[in-house]
């Protein structure tokens, strides 16, 4: 199986008096289907961008990253929402800002849809199936 | 304000032969507005066993509501088929196997919307920290 290395780094020298600086690193196997970097415009029906289909019992890692743009070019401070399908907002992610998590549909038969806040949102996202929970 | 500071990188060799993954993301935690950072941090480490059910990990409580979040959590067991269920009030979201982690954007919208963990299979340490905006003051009693 392929393997995926996600890598978390965390720093900040004055969120407390105690500087946070630390690092994580996984490694996943996977499998398909997997998507390893694609780019969207999201609009402000979350229906219309689902990124991962529907599944059950099978795990999906999802990256997301709003890429500050509404369309590649133009700039834009509009949110992009995460959901899962449904309509059920797990947060908010702005210009700039990313996302990594493990999606499970777990029965419940979820998948991942992104929603616009106001305005469109390109965003830059990925999935990898993991064979661990397929 | 303080300013936190979260990269990612996440790589592969060979998921497609000859086209290697390789991304890499940086972002600064930040309010709503996009100038300030987020000021309330909550780190710590715990242990879930199986037997404590589905667990409240950070409460999304009326004080916090309509305030940005990033989440941090990361299943620290080392057997790989002790996994911790992430879910989002009754709602599934996925799980961390052995050495997973996540980092997610956590919205309260609702009082309805806390984080829920459960260890399954086994007992999981784990390690999280939320980052947050400050809460609405309540009186003490």
């Amino acid at each position: 199986m392929p393997t995926l290395t996600p890598t978390l780094t965390l720093t900040s020298t004055d969120a407390t008096s105690d500087e946070l600086s630390f690092s994580v690193t996984d490694s996943l196997s996977v499998t398909a289907p997997s998507i390893n970097l694609g780019l969207l415009v999201v609009d402000t029906t979350g229906a219309n961008n689902i990124i991962v289909p529907a599944n059950d019992n099978k795990q999906t890692w999802v990256f997301v990253r709003h890429t500050g743009t509404s369309d590649g070019t133009t700039t834009t401070a509009a949110h992009c929402d995460i959901e899962l399908t449904g309509n059920v907002a797990i947060g908010t992610i702005k210009p700039g800002e990313w996302l990594w998590f493990p999606h499970c549909g777990n029965g419940g038969s979820t998948g991942v849809q992104l929603q616009a806040v106001g305005s469109a949102v390109q965003v830059e996202y990925g999935y990898w199936a993991d064979s661990t929970a397929q | 304000m303080a300013t936190t500071t979260a990269t990612v990188s996440i790589s592969s060799s060979d998921i497609v032969p000859g086209s290697p993954v390789s991304i890499s993301a940086s972002t600064t935690c930040m309010k709503a507005g996009l100038t300030t950072g987020l000021e309330k941090m909550e780190m710590g480490a715990n242990t879930l066993t199986t037997g404590e059910g589905s667990t409240s990990l950070k409460l999304a409580t009326a004080a916090g509501a309509d305030g940005a979040g990033k989440v941090y959590l990361c299943n620290k067991a080392t057997d790989n088929t002790f996994y911790l269920r992430l879910d989002l009030h009754d709602t599934i979201v996925g799980r961390l196997y052995a050495g997973d982690w996540l980092f997610i954007p956590w919205s309260q919208n609702d009082t309805t919307n806390e984080l829920v963990i459960q260890a399954i299979n086994g007992s999981c340490p784990y390690e999280y920290a939320i980052f947050k905006e400050d809460e609405t003051r309540v009186a003490g009693s």
